[in-house]
């Protein structure tokens, strides 16, 4: 950005000597090393001052792990994890451990900016947080403001769309733009990420659950990759014990992960194809009766009509053998390992839609697991139970002029709130949408990296009148923005208080370290002052054209006029009246006393006989919940396991889980099959940037098999140029034989495209340049494993 | 007075790294790729896809091994690098003259040149940081989602690692150098 | 400057017979072809050392090619090449004046000064690989690391160059008691030093392939071999070819002697090559045959450094003295190798043998290339050899007999 100062003008500016540094001699140094490559190196390093330890909950990705900040002299120096909390159970990642390294990123965003120049180019001004919610409003003579679009579109709010990356402070921007300013056009992470996991598990057992992985004996873990895309509490449980110990893993995935390196057995099963593999264990499980038949009679609503279903279709191991490239023989001893063992568990999976199938592909593995009748119950998959915190309703005004959203087809069943970003987006650009779309308001979201088809994503941002930004970095989707709105890093700002269920649940609070830097602000001060800004403004659109609320106010004096915009939610600052902090303590000492706030202030987390039921058990673990106080069983006899859905057929959807031959895996000669997937270094674009974690993957390559690699002349290193439908891209080729030969992986999040983000520059291939963008049909999901792709040597 | 050694548990090890960057923030190793104190090896896998040995896909995580013979200690012209009174090998950066023998002698790559300083760096079982708070825990212990280590007085028969050493098999690295580590690989 | 270095010469001249010269007179050489060309080379490698040390000395180690895992680098080896010449050269001055040798005594002075001069340039070398030099002197002393190969090094060589500093001043003042029984110091401590910058990597347990007890025989034996070929070439270069008969009869001995020691030196590496690729340790085993494999080995350490004299010295019965100057020419170069080899080679096998990212090759042999900056102090250190070596040939009476 044109305003930004220098580097180390930045550090000097913003943090104390406690930051050390490397090679380059003088006053500076003791700050800050640039490197022949002109890259700036700072670390910390703690030491014996006395220092502040400030609870905090991780936002380097999306789980959510409680850790303790040591703050000397006004600097976060080092992340320690927080013993108290049970789900992240006394550990932080490396990306936790990096959260410094975000923080005093030298090239976050620091002052509200209005764009100057055209969009892309990267020219910008910087301007006071006033100026910046009146560029929003009114506009410059570069941009349309809010109040001018609303006024052109007769005040109909659906005419802003809204998107939020997941975060404790997601529910805030809901409630500004969806509740209050009134526009149902939201998207968000979960159509390019775990929808059908989530819809399928709640549709056929009620709830995505728990795997209980420290009491579990078998696992099954088909395409979740719990070694480097790290889940708490599952990741530490599963690898605790594998490998002989206690927990027989199976893995299968395409790749040969670190996952499939803790395994006792690996399967390279065929992307797609996971659905055939779980059909053929059910065919075993039926065939040779092994389920358990009390638990079925019970619970599982319609499973003698599976039964039928799958003995009838054929869908047998050999039959599975051929789509899956999974030995039957192996198919027949797992179903049997499966049944025969105390505690299995076909494990969920957290991850994106890799395939159309992946509804039903969730169904037959939910199912699978209610044969096993290990569900609700110690070692399998559990239900648990969650903390109430009280929660206000906003008040939120009826805007008559504001329309449905239209994001809807080719989806069987519309996921109301948040909708599909593919089908969103592409059907503004074809010109679909019944009724303009404008602007977008977007915080903590990227999705020129995350949603599938780039190009179109960079024409859609192009279309709107007004883009606007909240985050902390200038990612690729923020240089199309119009106002910059910098975002307080989570170690600045405090959040809303939360909630963790399932087995042992707890409330936990994140807190801010320090205060945010530069001219940062956190988002729900963000939030409380933009609705200062646009209320009465927008209030005003709505009277001159809003006949429900003409009708209403017809007549009314000023004073009830007042009222009326009042009582009705036309207030859009009414949510904000009471600060983070404020709120927070007043919702737990309502819940849990003053007590328990307390605690939750020192120790970050709080759940009731805390004090009785936590111990250390020795220098590593310690004790939560005695035994028997864990939330193993909850359903008891509510537990239903919906086998035979008849409501899906109305919609077009299979009411049990079927194969379609249309989804067998098939790559035309010389081409590959793309996969993306993760590595425990990085999280997506947002770390990229990251000194610390770009020491340990500096940019993405491209997986290729090695006897493919050197049939075509490839070695480690070698530029590849990788092609699809949709796009190229540019990329170093990693030969190995951990993928097959008809395969490609790249980790996904890399190629940023925002010169801004000068470490992250230009480094590796995006994959959503190339991942064509397609939908699984049930809820319009992104499918990320269903491109095929060619590869050049360049 | 102590022994201080550490047990790991290699087993549990998924190679996320985490140690290796805790390491950095809390002893202020400089960043870049060749500096580190500590990591997590592996071995190139063996076997042809999809037949791949899922034994030769081993993690080790490691770092200096604190040997009690140790080479690095014996080379050093200047007895930069010592053992302190708790049996941990530190370098002594004042008397650093990076000659670079020790990086030669050392059996494990266990040392790099800290640029800040041009002297030789090293683990030193946070001797200098967290245990000098009076932390029981190195940087690496404390942070592991698996809990592969486990560090303490090795002199000490009730500390965690004595306990844990007395009943589990173990074995160390390059034992037959003679360097004694105490490092202690549990199996 | 000059005025101040002319009153110290004069001062000098008290105790060493010296020629009477001035910096005019220094300059002046016989304008040959030849000395044209080495004056040249010399001048544009004290160029390239004035350029590489301030490199250095700007970036630090940065300026180098040494890594983490190959710290030592063409440094050390330049380090090794002077100091193994200056120990070679001291052993065959020894030979003559100490062990009164008769026929070799001739060069006994010219070798010594030629021990000097080498052993100088070494220092500077290693002055500029040691990050910390001026902190080596105070922590040598006073902590020192008894059982550190580099301390017993520099203590030694320090001793070292005290010695053949006393022994030359008296071998200049044709004082032959005193110049031999500082001789005999120098020798021991010269042999003592050297075999133990062969132990600095007989020691390290971690490098097979370098660790036990060959390096410091072998030192000591290549650097008679080198003490040698820089006869050969002092005495070539200096009557250019022409050797008067005196001499002749010196440098057949010399050759003779050399003959024996290559044979030896060849029958060393045959059996470390043999005991390290059968000897049961398959890390010794790989690094043994990858060396074997290598150019720098092959061409330079076997055929330059040894093979070619040895098979002139074989062929002539010694006798061909004009074709042993060029054979030795060859055999520094060889030599060059031998001490680049022994560095480089020490540290081929990794330490670290697992892959730490990803995204990396599996860990192999080491890889090493000297920087430019590197590279210039190096031959900027044998331009300073050169220069030196022709001040002391200008002022001071090399030859046995002065008058």
């Amino acid at each position: 950005m044109k305003v930004e100062i220098s580097r180390r003008r930045f550090l000097q500016g913003s943090v104390a000597l406690s930051i050390i540094g490397g090679t380059s001699i003088g006053a500076t140094s003791l700050l800050s090393d640039e490197n022949e490559h002109g890259e700036m190196r700072i670390m910390t390093r703690t030491t014996n001052t006395k220092a502040q330890k400030v609870p905090f909950l991780c936002g380097m990705c999306v789980n959510k792990c409680a850790g303790i900040a040591r703050v000397e002299k006004g600097v976060v120096v080092k992340l320690d994890p927080n013993p108290y909390f049970p789900k992240s159970r006394n550990m932080l990642c490396p990306r936790g451990n990096a959260g410094i390294q975000t923080l005093y990123d030298p090239d976050r965003l620091k002052y509200p900016l209005v764009r100057v120049g055209n969009r892309g180019d990267g020219k910008y001004k910087r301007v006071s947080w006033d100026e910046a919610y009146d560029a929003i409003l009114n506009g410059t003579d570069k941009f349309k403001g809010l109040l001018q679009i609303l006024d052109e579109e007769k005040d109909n709010r659906s005419t802003i769309g809204y998107c939020n990356g997941e975060g404790l402070s997601k529910e805030g921007f809901e409630e500004l733009m969806g509740l209050k300013i009134g526009t149902p056009n939201y998207v968000d992470e979960i159509s390019i990420c775990l929808e059908t996991v989530l819809g399928g598990y709640s549709a056929t057992i009620g709830a995505y659950g728990e795997a209980d992985m420290s009491n579990a004996d078998y696992v099954i873990i088909a395409g979740a990759n719990r070694a480097e895309a790290i889940i708490t509490p599952d990741t530490m449980d599963m690898f605790k014990r594998s490998k002989g110990r206690g927990l027989k893993t199976i893995v299968l995935d395409p790749r040969f992960t670190n996952t499939a390196a803790k395994a006792d057995r690996w399967y390279a099963v065929n992307p797609g194809t996971d659905l055939a593999f779980v059909l053929a264990l059910t065919y075993v499980v039926f065939d040779e009766n092994l389920y358990d038949k009390e638990f079925a009679k019970k619970y599982l609503v319609g499973y003698e009509d599976y039964k039928n279903h799958v003995i009838k279709n054929g869908y047998t191991p050999q039959w599975a053998e051929k789509i899956t490239n999974i030995p039957a023989d192996e198919i027949y001893k797992t179903a049997r390992e499966f049944m025969s063992s105390e505690h299995p568990i076909y494990y969920q999976g957290r991850r994106s839609v890799f395939a159309k199938n992946d509804f039903q592909l969730r169904r037959a593995q939910a199912i699978f697991q209610g044969l096993s009748g290990n569900l609700d119950k110690k070692g399998g998959i559990i239900y648990g139970k969650k903390l109430a915190l009280p929660k206000e309703d906003v008040n939120s005004p009826m805007y008559a002029q504001a329309q449905d959203r239209f994001d809807k087809e080719g989806i069987a069943i519309f996921a109301g709130k948040t909708g599909s970003w593919i089908v969103f987006r592409n059907m503004v650009l074809e010109g679909k949408n019944p009724y303009p779309l404008r602007a977008m308001f977007m915080r903590k979201h990227n999705p020129m990296a995350g949603v599938p088809n780039t190009k179109k994503t960079e024409e859609f941002l192009k279309k709107m009148d007004l883009n606007v930004m909240i985050d902390i970095l200038p990612s690729d989707t923020t240089m199309f923005c119009d106002v910059i709105l910098p975002e307080a890093s989570y170690l600045e700002r405090t959040s809303p208080v939360a909630s963790y269920g399932f087995l042992e649940p707890a409330i936990v609070q994140r807190k801010a370290a320090i205060k945010p830097m530069f001219e940062s602000k956190t988002p729900e001060v963000i939030y409380k002052e933009l609705a200062e800004k646009l209320t009465e403004p927008l209030w005003k659109n709505s009277l001159k054209y809003d006949e429900d609320v003409q009708d209403d106010t017809k007549g009314m004096k000023a004073d009830e006029l007042a009222k009326y915009y009042k009582e009705n939610g036309f207030d859009l600052t009414e949510p904000w009246e009471k600060s983070v902090e404020e709120l927070n303590k007043e919702r737990v000492v309502k819940a849990f006393g003053e007590e328990a706030w307390n605690t939750l202030e020192e120790k970050g987390v709080y759940y009731p006989n805390m004090d009785k039921y936590h111990k250390q058990l020795n220098p590593n673990e310690y004790q939560y919940y005695p035994d028997d106080k864990k939330n193993y069983t909850t359903k008891g006899d509510k537990l239903k396991v919906v086998v035979n859905f008849k409501n899906l057929a109305k919609k077009g959807v299979d009411p049990m889980p079927t194969w379609h031959d249309e989804w067998a895996f098939k790559v035309p000669d010389g081409q590959f099959r793309l996969v993306t997937g993760r590595h425990a270094q990085f999280t997506q674009s947002g770390t990229t940037n990251n000194m610390a974690l770009r020491d340990l993957i500096p940019t993405n390559y491209i997986w290729i098999n090695k006897r493919e690699a050197k049939k075509r002349g490839i070695e480690f290193g070698d530029m590849l140029e990788v092609k699809s439908s949709i796009g190229k891209i540019h990329i170093k080729a990693y030969p190995t034989e951990k993928i097959a030969p008809n395969m490609i992986f790249m980790l996904h999040g890399f190629g940023g495209s925002s010169k801004e983000m000068e470490m992250a520059y230009g480094k590796g291939g995006n994959d959503a340049a190339i991942i064509e963008d397609k939908i699984e049909p049930v809820y319009g999901a992104a499918v990320m494993h269903e491109t095929n792709v060619e590869i050049r040597k360049v | 007075m102590a022994n201080y050694g550490m047990a790991l548990d290699y087993k549990n090890c998924i190679n996320c790294k985490a140690c290796e960057v805790a390491c950095k923030e809390e002893n202020g190793v400089q960043l870049g790729a060749d500096k580190h104190r500590i990591w997590v090896g592996v071995k190139e896998i063996e076997g042809l896809w999809p037949n791949l040995s899922i034994a030769s896909s081993t993690f080790e995580p490691s770092q200096c091994q604190q040997c009690e013979n140790a080479p690095c200690q014996e080379v050093c012209p200047t007895q930069a690098t010592h053992y302190t009174k708790d049996g941990v090998v530190m370098v002594d950066a004042d008397k650093c003259i990076l000659c670079s023998y020790c990086m030669e002698a050392c059996p494990y790559d266990a040392r790099y040149v800290k640029e800040d300083t041009m002297t030789v760096d090293k683990c030193t079982f946070c001797s200098d940081t967290r245990l000098l708070r009076g932390e029981t825990t190195t940087a690496c212990q404390a942070t592991c989602p698996t809990k592969v280590r486990t560090f303490g007085d090795l002199d000490d028969p009730n500390s965690e690692i004595s306990i844990l050493l007395a009943h589990r098999e173990h074995r160390t690295l390059k034992t037959h150098l003679g360097t004694k580590p105490k490092l202690f690989y549990l199996i | 400057m000059f005025v101040l270095a002319e009153k110290g010469m004069k001062i000098i001249e008290r105790f060493i017979p010296m020629r009477h010269t001035d910096i005019r007179e220094l300059l002046k050489f016989e304008k040959t072809p030849l000395n044209l060309l080495v004056a040249f080379t010399t001048l544009v490698f004290l160029v390239l050392f004035v350029v590489g040390a301030t490199n250095y000395l700007i970036h630090g180690h940065h300026a180098y090619g040494v890594t983490r895992e190959h710290p030592w680098g063409l440094m050390i080896a330049m380090y090794i090449f002077f100091v193994v010449s200056s120990t070679g050269l001291c052993i065959m001055s020894a030979i003559g004046h100490v062990f009164e040798v008769e026929v070799l005594e001739p060069f006994a002075k010219r070798a010594i000064h030629g021990a000097l001069v080498t052993l100088l340039s070494g220092f500077v070398v290693i002055f500029l690989e040691i990050g910390h030099p001026l902190k080596m002197m105070i922590y040598n002393t006073i902590s020192p690391g008894l059982t550190s190969a580099i301390w017993g090094m520099g203590v030694l060589y320090s001793l070292y160059l005290i010695f053949i500093v006393i022994e030359f001043f008296f071998l200049l003042r044709h004082d032959h008691k005193w110049a031999k029984r500082f001789g005999i110091f120098g020798l021991v401590v010269g042999v003592a030093a050297h075999s133990n910058l062969g132990a600095v990597f007989g020691f390290l347990v971690a490098r097979p392939v370098a660790n036990g007890i060959y390096y410091p025989l072998y030192f000591i034996l290549s650097a008679m071999v080198t003490g040698c070929y820089l006869i050969f070439l002092m005495y070539g270069f200096k009557y250019k070819l022409n050797f008067p008969p005196e001499m002749q009869k010196t440098l057949v001995a010399t050759s003779k002697i050399l003959g024996l020691l290559l044979a030896i030196l060849l029958f060393f590496e045959i059996w470390r090559m043999l005991t390290a690729i059968y000897g049961g340790m398959e890390d010794r085993a790989e690094t043994a045959l990858h060396i074997l494999k290598s150019s720098p080995f092959l061409v330079g350490e076997i055929l330059l450094g040894i093979v070619i004299p040895f098979l002139v010295i074989l062929l002539s019965n010694g006798k061909a003295i004009r074709t042993m100057v060029f054979a030795s020419l060859g055999g520094m170069v060889g030599i060059f190798f031998m001490r680049y080899d022994l560095v480089h080679d020490t540290q081929l096998y990794p330490m670290q043998t697992l892959k730490l990212r990803e995204y990396q090759l599996p860990p192999s042999f080491i890889e090493y290339f000297p920087s430019t900056t590197e590279i210039f102090i190096a031959l900027g250190a044998i331009g300073i050899a050169i220069t030196l070596y022709y001040i002391g040939d200008k002022i001071l009476y090399l030859e046995t007999d002065p008058d």
